[in-house]
């Protein structure tokens, strides 16, 4: 077991490089390069641009070959040094430090919705298969799945805030991210970013509920005397629980790198979707790699716990 | 309705069997499940509309200021203009027009044109990109399966980089780079998006190899490409099919998120650049982001159910 960790801790750390290294290639390659930024208020100033250029360029090394950035880049990391954010003027493990509450606020909020109900509706949806409201389940699900994420969220704001009035059109930072008023702003992205899950956990749910509704097991449950909700909730769900950790688990590294992203775009929620997008068209690379690299680790890491969260969850299940 | 050709292989002559019955037998099934009949009813519409659309249609580029803002058919905004010599309110009262039946946006151009131009790419994305990615996925899944060794793992361990990439923030960065134009999109989504299938192919591949009609073949003198495209990629040519219908919604999506965060191809007018403008006007101009929204869902469900019902037709143990 131990061994296994190892090898598999190992195994993400190459992954994490191989992406750092093709994201920092991109980067440094485009035609474009961090100081361009600098040059309209240069030019608007009457100095010279390029030996303005050159000076800025020697001073964060920017003049130097590309394989020689790339390794003190990579020997500034393993110090624990981020860089420097070109774009914010500060360091950019700072710049991280200020913003990632507010994805995660809302990646957990959406996950909690999505599992919640999601699972619920599954179950009941399995439960009372081919009724009518096993249908309405099915046909919410394929609607929630193929409804853009970003698209909904618009139509979610035009109806219950430009509409009806119930919440602003904009997102307010000067509340405690954990106050009340917070959180009511937080209903819409959330549900914008949660019935896309939702719909997913609804399906699965339900056909992993159905794999297990008529196993033997329940037979002998149901003849104990077994009430219907003990039957369900304790032996069929617990059955079922196995292949819906792994779909919710990998589906989480989607939402931190997909809806999350476009969610904080739509609704100004100033996230490290928010941070990577303005740092992309800032050219900042050290931003861009940065966040490229937690998500990275963040995805991996959650594969291996999912894997390890398995031997617990069934015992069977063994590694070497 | 077999038929019987007899086509000459290496100066032996041999009949072969058309299968016409295998394709009927499919499309009987497929024609039980109302739902994707629709699908594919709506698809076949948007490609007629994509296709011939744009030569009965106005120009989606034409902008005129003077019709800005124009209601759909069947609704109307009101405008109230306060004077300030007489001090009165004059309100008027601005019906759809005919000329632009589905409305204009913030700078007059036509929706129904813009809409049409709109399905011309989205269909056109959809279709070129998966089509890479899924040609990419099967080459290298076969071809990694059949290798096997050091070669098979080298190559999985490249997809297991590509798949844990951020995918929505590698496309923005690769667009950002190289220039916002649809053969960069198409190249690019293309490009990454074949891990999946490439993963699918080459468990199915893998099966498929030890399975007795190939060690047949084998013992027959068949060569290697004889039995990779002659065996192997016809039996998992259903699966390939599924899966590229199933890929599709995702790419269209793609497309439009792009478009939508303002990386589309400024010289074309896709659905995402539509609701890019819509998402600035939904207090005056609510049909701007409404309309396309619904031509990308209607879309993304469409192919949703269209795979969704050719995967029970190719699947035997399905009952439909």
């Amino acid at each position: 077991m131990r061994n296994y960790i190892i090898k598999r801790l190992i195994y993400s750390i190459i992954i994490a490089w191989g992406i750092l290294t093709i994201t920092f290639v991109l980067l440094r390659v485009g035609p474009s390069s961090p100081v361009d930024r600098y040059i309209l208020n240069i030019a608007a100033r009457g100095q010279d641009v390029d030996s303005v250029k050159q000076a800025i360029e020697a001073r964060y090394g920017l003049n130097k070959p590309i394989t020689e950035q790339y390794f003190s880049y990579m020997g500034n990391l393993l110090q624990g040094n981020w860089g420097w954010s070109f774009s914010a003027s500060m360091p950019v493990l700072e710049l991280i430090g200020s913003h990632w509450i507010y994805s995660f606020q809302l990646i957990l909020l959406a996950t909690i919705f999505a599992i919640i109900l999601g699972v619920g509706l599954g179950m009941l949806a399995a439960v009372k298969q081919n009724t009518k409201f096993d249908y309405a389940a099915s046909i919410f699900s394929f609607i929630g799945i193929s409804i853009p994420g970003f698209w909904l969220g618009l139509m979610l704001i035009l109806v219950f805030a430009v509409y009806l009035g119930f919440f602003k059109t904009y997102y307010d930072t000067n509340y405690p991210i954990w106050s009340l008023e917070n959180l009511k702003q937080l209903i819409l992205p959330v549900m914008a970013l949660g019935i896309g899950e939702l719909a997913g956990y609804v399906r699965y749910t339900r056909s992993a509920m159905l794999d297990n509704l008529h196993k033997e097991f329940v037979t002998t449950a149901r003849a104990k005397g077994l009430p219907e909700s003990t039957v369900i909730g304790k032996h069929v769900l617990r059955n079922a629980i196995l292949p819906l950790v792994t779909i919710i688990m990998f589906d989480l590294g989607s939402v931190v790198f997909g809806g999350a992203y476009l969610t904080e775009i739509v609704f100004g929620i100033p996230g490290l979707g928010q941070v990577s997008f303005n740092a992309i068209f800032a050219d900042d690379y050290a931003v861009v790699v940065a966040v490229t690299l937690i998500g990275t680790f963040l995805v991996l890491f959650i594969n291996l716990a999912t894997d390890l969260f398995y031997t617990y969850l069934d015992p069977r299940i063994r590694y070497e | 309705m077999s038929e019987e050709k007899i086509v000459s292989r290496g100066g032996i002559k041999l009949p072969v069997h058309v299968n016409r019955r295998l394709v009927r037998y499919y499309w009987d099934r497929l024609k039980k499940n109302k739902l994707s009949l629709a699908g594919l009813g709506f698809i076949v519409f948007l490609a007629l509309l994509g296709t011939f659309g744009p030569f009965f249609a106005a120009d989606p580029q034409h902008v005129d200021f003077d019709v800005k803002n124009l209601p759909p058919l069947g609704f109307s905004t009101q405008e109230s203009i306060y004077d300030i010599k007489t001090s009165t309110f004059t309100t008027t009262v601005h019906p759809g027009r005919s000329d632009h039946p589905l409305g204009t946006d913030s700078k007059g151009r036509d929706m129904l044109a813009m809409l049409i131009s709109g399905s011309r790419i989205s269909l056109l994305v959809g279709l070129l990109a998966t089509g890479i990615a899924i040609s990419l996925g099967t080459f290298l899944g076969v071809l990694s399966a059949y290798l096997g060794g050091w070669a098979d793992n080298l190559l999985m361990r490249f997809t297991d980089v590509m798949m844990t990439f951020p995918f929505f923030l590698l496309l923005v960065l690769i667009v950002f780079i190289f220039g916002p134009s649809l053969t960069i999109i198409v190249i690019v989504i293309g490009l990454t998006g074949w891990t999946g299938a490439a993963r699918l192919i080459r468990s199915e591949a893998l099966s498929l190899r030890t399975r007795d009609f190939i060690t047949a073949s084998k013992a027959l003198g068949a060569s290697d490409n004889r039995i990779i495209f002659n065996h192997l990629i016809p039996n998992v040519a259903s699966l390939i099919i599924v899966m590229a219908t199933l890929s599709i919604p995702g790419v269209i999506m793609a497309e439009a998120a792009l478009s939508f965060i303002g990386m589309g191809d400024p010289m074309s007018t896709s659905w995402g650049t539509i609701l890019n403008t819509g998402q600035h006007t939904l207090d005056t101009a609510w049909w701007v982001a409404v309309e396309p929204g619904i031509m990308l869902f209607l879309t993304v469900l469409s192919f949703n159910f269209f795979g969704d019902g050719l995967r029970d037709a190719f699947d035997p143990k399905a009952t439909v």
